[in-house]
Protein backbone atom coordinates (compact mmCIF):
# COMPACT_ATOMS: atom_id res chain seq x y z
CA UNK A 1 0.00 0.00 0.00
CA UNK A 2 1.54 3.10 -1.23
CA UNK A 3 2.00 5.99 1.07
CA UNK A 4 0.51 9.48 0.70
CA UNK A 5 3.42 10.93 -0.60
CA UNK A 6 4.16 8.60 -2.70
CA UNK A 7 0.59 8.98 -4.11
CA UNK A 8 1.16 12.48 -4.54
CA UNK A 9 3.82 11.84 -6.24
CA UNK A 10 2.00 9.85 -9.22
CA UNK A 11 -0.80 12.16 -9.31
CA UNK A 12 0.50 14.33 -12.24
CA UNK A 13 -1.55 15.57 -15.02
CA UNK A 14 -2.03 13.96 -18.19
CA UNK A 15 -0.86 17.07 -20.08
CA UNK A 16 2.78 16.66 -17.62
CA UNK A 17 2.80 13.04 -18.60
CA UNK A 18 2.89 14.01 -22.16
CA UNK A 19 5.14 16.85 -21.95
CA UNK A 20 7.70 13.88 -20.72
CA UNK A 21 6.98 12.43 -23.89
CA UNK A 22 4.67 9.60 -22.19
CA UNK A 23 7.98 7.14 -21.90
CA UNK A 24 6.01 5.66 -18.74
CA UNK A 25 4.28 2.23 -19.08
CA UNK A 26 0.53 1.75 -18.38
CA UNK A 27 1.63 0.12 -15.57
CA UNK A 28 4.15 2.73 -13.65
CA UNK A 29 0.59 5.03 -13.99
CA UNK A 30 -1.90 3.32 -12.53
CA UNK A 31 -1.78 3.41 -9.03
CA UNK A 32 -4.14 2.16 -6.65
CA UNK A 33 -3.40 4.24 -3.75
CA UNK A 34 -4.62 3.77 0.38
CA UNK A 35 -7.73 6.02 -0.81
CA UNK A 36 -8.97 3.73 -4.04
CA UNK A 37 -7.08 6.33 -6.49
CA UNK A 38 -6.47 5.02 -9.67
CA UNK A 39 -4.51 7.04 -11.87
CA UNK A 40 -4.15 5.85 -16.10
CA UNK A 41 -3.05 7.83 -18.58
CA UNK A 42 -5.23 8.47 -21.57
CA UNK A 43 -4.75 5.66 -24.33
CA UNK A 44 -5.09 8.98 -26.42
CA UNK A 45 -3.04 11.00 -24.46
CA UNK A 46 -5.18 14.06 -24.42
CA UNK A 47 -7.10 15.55 -21.17
CA UNK A 48 -9.99 14.51 -20.11
CA UNK A 49 -11.83 17.90 -21.44
CA UNK A 50 -10.39 17.03 -25.05
CA UNK A 51 -11.63 13.97 -25.13
CA UNK A 52 -15.43 15.12 -24.08
CA UNK A 53 -15.09 17.93 -26.78
CA UNK A 54 -14.28 15.14 -29.56
CA UNK A 55 -17.28 13.03 -28.18
CA UNK A 56 -19.32 16.05 -28.10
CA UNK A 57 -18.03 17.28 -31.68
CA UNK A 58 -18.54 13.28 -32.96
CA UNK A 59 -22.63 13.76 -31.95
CA UNK A 60 -23.03 17.09 -33.14
CA UNK A 61 -21.45 16.06 -36.96
CA UNK A 62 -24.06 13.49 -36.64
CA UNK A 63 -26.29 15.73 -35.79
CA UNK A 64 -25.61 18.15 -38.50
CA UNK A 65 -25.52 15.03 -40.82
CA UNK A 66 -28.69 14.15 -40.26
CA UNK A 67 -29.98 17.79 -40.88
CA UNK A 68 -28.13 17.98 -44.11
CA UNK A 69 -29.28 14.38 -45.39
CA UNK A 70 -33.13 15.53 -44.68
CA UNK A 71 -32.47 18.63 -47.10
CA UNK A 72 -31.10 16.46 -49.44
CA UNK A 73 -33.81 13.67 -49.55
CA UNK A 74 -36.79 16.96 -49.39
CA UNK A 75 -34.84 18.46 -52.15
CA UNK A 76 -34.77 15.27 -54.54
CA UNK A 77 -38.39 14.57 -53.63
CA UNK A 78 -39.51 17.87 -54.33
CA UNK A 79 -41.49 18.15 -57.93
CA UNK A 80 -39.84 22.03 -57.92
CA UNK A 81 -36.96 23.69 -55.47
CA UNK A 82 -36.61 27.45 -54.67
CA UNK A 83 -33.84 28.76 -55.81
CA UNK A 84 -33.60 32.31 -54.30
CA UNK A 85 -29.89 32.97 -53.62
CA UNK A 86 -28.81 35.93 -56.50
CA UNK A 87 -24.98 37.08 -56.47
CA UNK A 88 -25.57 39.46 -53.72
CA UNK A 89 -26.29 36.51 -51.17
CA UNK A 90 -23.59 34.72 -52.44
CA UNK A 91 -21.15 37.34 -51.95
CA UNK A 92 -22.80 38.07 -48.36
CA UNK A 93 -21.90 34.16 -48.43
CA UNK A 94 -18.20 34.14 -49.35
CA UNK A 95 -17.98 36.98 -46.51
CA UNK A 96 -19.37 35.10 -44.16
CA UNK A 97 -16.69 31.90 -44.63
CA UNK A 98 -13.67 34.45 -44.61
CA UNK A 99 -14.77 36.14 -41.43
CA UNK A 100 -15.22 32.81 -39.90
CA UNK A 101 -11.89 31.23 -41.22
CA UNK A 102 -10.27 34.33 -39.89
CA UNK A 103 -11.88 33.97 -36.61
CA UNK A 104 -10.47 30.22 -36.49
CA UNK A 105 -7.25 31.87 -37.01
CA UNK A 106 -7.24 33.95 -34.25
CA UNK A 107 -8.81 30.86 -32.11
CA UNK A 108 -5.59 29.61 -32.73
CA UNK A 109 -3.46 32.39 -31.99
CA UNK A 110 -5.32 32.43 -29.03
CA UNK A 111 -4.66 29.16 -28.00
CA UNK A 112 -1.03 29.50 -28.80
CA UNK A 113 -0.51 32.86 -26.81
CA UNK A 114 -1.93 30.53 -23.91
CA UNK A 115 0.07 27.38 -24.21
CA UNK A 116 3.24 30.41 -24.06
CA UNK A 117 1.37 31.85 -20.75
CA UNK A 118 0.82 35.55 -22.24
CA UNK A 119 -2.24 35.83 -20.64
CA UNK A 120 -2.88 39.42 -22.26
CA UNK A 121 -2.28 38.14 -25.70
CA UNK A 122 -4.79 35.41 -25.07
CA UNK A 123 -7.47 37.78 -23.68
CA UNK A 124 -6.67 39.73 -27.34
CA UNK A 125 -7.44 36.73 -29.69
CA UNK A 126 -10.06 35.48 -27.70
CA UNK A 127 -11.86 38.56 -28.01
CA UNK A 128 -10.95 38.97 -31.76
CA UNK A 129 -12.62 36.03 -32.27
CA UNK A 130 -15.83 36.63 -30.25
CA UNK A 131 -15.96 39.74 -32.28
CA UNK A 132 -15.51 37.77 -35.63
CA UNK A 133 -18.45 35.11 -34.43
CA UNK A 134 -20.79 38.33 -33.62
CA UNK A 135 -20.10 39.71 -37.45
CA UNK A 136 -20.99 36.43 -38.56
CA UNK A 137 -24.01 36.12 -36.69
CA UNK A 138 -25.08 40.05 -38.10
CA UNK A 139 -24.17 38.89 -41.54
CA UNK A 140 -25.79 35.68 -41.30
CA UNK A 141 -29.28 37.34 -39.69
CA UNK A 142 -29.29 39.57 -42.61
CA UNK A 143 -29.49 37.13 -44.85
CA UNK A 144 -32.09 35.53 -42.96
CA UNK A 145 -33.84 39.08 -43.13
CA UNK A 146 -33.48 39.45 -46.44
CA UNK A 147 -35.19 36.33 -47.05
CA UNK A 148 -38.38 36.31 -44.69
CA UNK A 149 -38.75 40.09 -46.37
CA UNK A 150 -38.95 38.37 -50.12
CA UNK A 151 -41.47 36.41 -48.01
CA UNK A 152 -39.61 33.05 -47.35
CA UNK A 153 -41.09 31.53 -44.11
CA UNK A 154 -40.74 27.93 -42.61
CA UNK A 155 -43.11 26.75 -44.62
CA UNK A 156 -44.11 29.01 -47.46
CA UNK A 157 -42.47 29.70 -50.81
CA UNK A 158 -43.63 32.90 -52.10
CA UNK A 159 -41.99 31.66 -55.14
CA UNK A 160 -45.05 28.86 -55.34
CA UNK A 161 -42.26 25.84 -55.51
CA UNK A 162 -41.88 23.59 -52.74
CA UNK A 163 -42.36 24.94 -48.97
CA UNK A 164 -39.96 22.85 -47.72
CA UNK A 165 -37.10 25.05 -48.51
CA UNK A 166 -37.62 27.44 -45.87
CA UNK A 167 -37.97 24.84 -43.26
CA UNK A 168 -34.57 23.36 -44.71
CA UNK A 169 -32.84 26.61 -44.66
CA UNK A 170 -33.79 27.86 -41.50
CA UNK A 171 -33.36 25.03 -39.71
CA UNK A 172 -29.54 23.98 -41.25
CA UNK A 173 -28.57 27.54 -40.94
CA UNK A 174 -30.21 28.09 -38.08
CA UNK A 175 -28.62 25.38 -36.26
CA UNK A 176 -25.36 26.45 -37.51
CA UNK A 177 -26.11 29.85 -36.07
CA UNK A 178 -27.08 28.31 -32.71
CA UNK A 179 -23.57 27.02 -32.54
CA UNK A 180 -21.91 30.65 -33.38
CA UNK A 181 -23.90 32.06 -30.91
CA UNK A 182 -23.21 29.84 -28.25
CA UNK A 183 -19.73 29.40 -28.77
CA UNK A 184 -19.37 33.09 -28.66
CA UNK A 185 -20.74 33.30 -25.20
CA UNK A 186 -18.75 30.23 -24.02
CA UNK A 187 -15.62 32.30 -24.87
CA UNK A 188 -16.77 34.75 -23.26
CA UNK A 189 -17.16 32.67 -20.25
CA UNK A 190 -13.81 31.07 -20.99
CA UNK A 191 -11.77 34.14 -21.19
CA UNK A 192 -13.83 35.57 -17.82
CA UNK A 193 -12.32 32.72 -16.43
CA UNK A 194 -8.90 32.33 -17.84
CA UNK A 195 -8.46 36.11 -16.52
CA UNK A 196 -9.35 35.37 -13.43
CA UNK A 197 -6.88 32.52 -13.22
CA UNK A 198 -9.79 30.15 -12.62
CA UNK A 199 -9.33 28.27 -15.92
CA UNK A 200 -6.20 26.96 -17.87
CA UNK A 201 -4.73 26.73 -21.39
CA UNK A 202 -6.54 23.09 -21.84
CA UNK A 203 -9.76 25.29 -21.08
CA UNK A 204 -8.88 27.75 -23.53
CA UNK A 205 -7.53 24.65 -26.11
CA UNK A 206 -10.72 22.68 -26.00
CA UNK A 207 -12.66 26.02 -26.46
CA UNK A 208 -10.84 26.31 -29.60
CA UNK A 209 -11.82 22.68 -30.85
CA UNK A 210 -15.37 23.86 -30.58
CA UNK A 211 -15.02 26.79 -32.37
CA UNK A 212 -13.00 25.19 -35.26
CA UNK A 213 -15.57 22.27 -35.79
CA UNK A 214 -18.14 25.37 -35.67
CA UNK A 215 -16.24 26.29 -38.71
CA UNK A 216 -15.83 22.97 -40.53
CA UNK A 217 -19.28 22.53 -40.69
CA UNK A 218 -19.86 25.89 -42.41
CA UNK A 219 -17.61 24.55 -45.21
CA UNK A 220 -20.76 21.70 -45.74
CA UNK A 221 -23.37 24.31 -45.17
CA UNK A 222 -22.45 26.99 -47.44
CA UNK A 223 -22.01 24.77 -50.59
CA UNK A 224 -24.99 22.94 -49.73
CA UNK A 225 -27.81 25.75 -48.51
CA UNK A 226 -26.32 28.87 -50.80
CA UNK A 227 -24.48 27.86 -54.07
CA UNK A 228 -26.35 24.78 -55.11
CA UNK A 229 -29.60 27.33 -54.25
CA UNK A 230 -28.20 29.70 -56.21
CA UNK A 231 -30.30 31.27 -59.44
CA UNK B 1 0.42 16.56 -28.41
CA UNK B 2 3.32 17.49 -29.41
CA UNK B 3 3.32 21.06 -29.89
CA UNK B 4 7.00 21.08 -30.83
CA UNK B 5 5.98 20.24 -34.06
CA UNK B 6 3.10 22.23 -34.89
CA UNK B 7 2.93 24.93 -37.76
CA UNK B 8 4.19 28.44 -37.28
CA UNK B 9 1.15 30.96 -37.39
CA UNK B 10 2.55 32.22 -40.67
CA UNK B 11 1.36 28.34 -41.87
CA UNK B 12 -1.98 28.68 -40.71
CA UNK B 13 -2.33 31.93 -42.25
CA UNK B 14 -1.58 30.26 -45.35
CA UNK B 15 -3.92 27.14 -44.99
CA UNK B 16 -6.63 29.74 -44.20
CA UNK B 17 -5.81 31.48 -47.33
CA UNK B 18 -5.69 27.67 -49.05
CA UNK B 19 -9.23 27.08 -47.27
CA UNK B 20 -10.58 30.94 -49.09
CA UNK B 21 -9.25 29.71 -52.30
CA UNK B 22 -11.12 26.61 -52.64
CA UNK B 23 -13.87 28.24 -51.60
CA UNK B 24 -13.49 31.30 -54.54
CA UNK B 25 -13.47 27.62 -56.87
CA UNK B 26 -16.59 26.35 -55.14
CA UNK B 27 -18.48 29.42 -56.43
CA UNK B 28 -17.01 29.93 -59.62
CA UNK B 29 -17.94 26.39 -60.28
CA UNK B 30 -21.47 27.16 -58.97
CA UNK B 31 -21.91 30.18 -61.91
CA UNK B 32 -20.59 27.37 -64.59
CA UNK B 33 -23.86 25.99 -65.09
CA UNK B 34 -23.04 22.52 -64.44
CA UNK B 35 -25.56 19.69 -64.35
CA UNK B 36 -27.05 19.48 -60.34
CA UNK B 37 -25.45 16.16 -60.01
CA UNK B 38 -21.63 16.89 -61.15
CA UNK B 39 -22.16 20.62 -59.19
CA UNK B 40 -23.16 18.89 -56.52
CA UNK B 41 -20.64 16.17 -56.64
CA UNK B 42 -17.66 18.67 -56.81
CA UNK B 43 -19.13 20.94 -54.38
CA UNK B 44 -19.27 17.55 -51.92
CA UNK B 45 -15.57 16.83 -53.20
CA UNK B 46 -14.06 19.83 -52.43
CA UNK B 47 -15.74 20.78 -48.77
CA UNK B 48 -14.76 16.99 -47.86
CA UNK B 49 -11.04 18.44 -48.97
CA UNK B 50 -11.32 21.72 -46.84
CA UNK B 51 -12.70 19.60 -43.87
CA UNK B 52 -10.05 17.29 -44.01
CA UNK B 53 -7.55 19.95 -44.11
CA UNK B 54 -9.38 21.39 -41.03
CA UNK B 55 -9.36 18.51 -39.07
CA UNK B 56 -5.89 17.38 -39.40
CA UNK B 57 -4.10 20.86 -39.14
CA UNK B 58 -6.58 23.57 -37.58
CA UNK B 59 -7.96 20.84 -35.11
CA UNK B 60 -4.82 19.39 -34.43
CA UNK B 61 -5.62 15.67 -35.29
CA UNK B 62 -2.53 15.58 -37.13
CA UNK B 63 -0.70 16.12 -34.24
CA UNK B 64 -2.13 14.03 -31.94
CA UNK B 65 -1.71 9.71 -31.42
CA UNK B 66 -3.18 8.07 -34.22
CA UNK B 67 -5.43 6.28 -32.00
CA UNK B 68 -7.90 9.33 -31.73
CA UNK B 69 -7.77 9.60 -35.72
CA UNK B 70 -8.89 5.91 -36.12
CA UNK B 71 -10.97 5.67 -33.14
CA UNK B 72 -13.11 8.67 -34.20
CA UNK B 73 -13.32 8.70 -37.72
CA UNK B 74 -14.26 5.67 -39.26
CA UNK B 75 -17.15 5.59 -36.66
CA UNK B 76 -18.44 8.92 -37.76
CA UNK B 77 -18.25 8.44 -41.58
CA UNK B 78 -19.74 5.15 -41.16
CA UNK B 79 -22.86 6.36 -39.22
CA UNK B 80 -22.94 9.06 -41.73
CA UNK B 81 -22.62 6.61 -44.67
CA UNK B 82 -25.59 5.15 -43.09
CA UNK B 83 -27.68 8.04 -42.98
CA UNK B 84 -27.97 6.98 -46.93
CA UNK B 85 -29.24 4.00 -46.13
CA UNK B 86 -32.74 5.51 -46.63
CA UNK B 87 -32.12 7.97 -49.52
CA UNK B 88 -33.32 6.08 -52.42
CA UNK B 89 -36.78 6.67 -50.98
CA UNK B 90 -36.23 10.20 -52.17
CA UNK B 91 -35.93 8.82 -55.75
CA UNK B 92 -38.64 6.86 -55.65
CA UNK B 93 -40.44 9.76 -54.97
CA UNK B 94 -39.25 11.50 -57.43
CA UNK B 95 -40.06 8.63 -60.19
CA UNK B 96 -43.70 9.58 -58.85
CA UNK B 97 -43.89 12.97 -60.16
CA UNK B 98 -46.13 13.28 -62.72
CA UNK B 99 -44.06 15.99 -64.60
CA UNK B 100 -40.09 15.23 -64.15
Amino acid sequence: MPEHNEIAAYLVSTRELNQKGANVSQSELAVAGAHGIVMEASPYGIDKKKLGMWVFIVSDACTFGAFLFAYGYMRVGAPVWGTPFGFSSILNGMVMTAVLLSSSLTMLAAVRAAQTGGKASANKWLGATMLLGAIFAALHLREWFKLIGEGWRLFYNPTGGAAQFGATFFSVTGLHLTHVVTGVIALGFIARGYNRGRYDESHVETAGLYWHFVDLVWMFVFPLMYLMNAH
Amino acid sequence: MASNRELTMGSYVGIGVGLMVIVTIEVILTYQHLPARTLLFSLLTLACLEAFVAVMYLMHVKYERPLLFWTIFPATLFVLGFLCYVFPDAFRMFDMRLMK
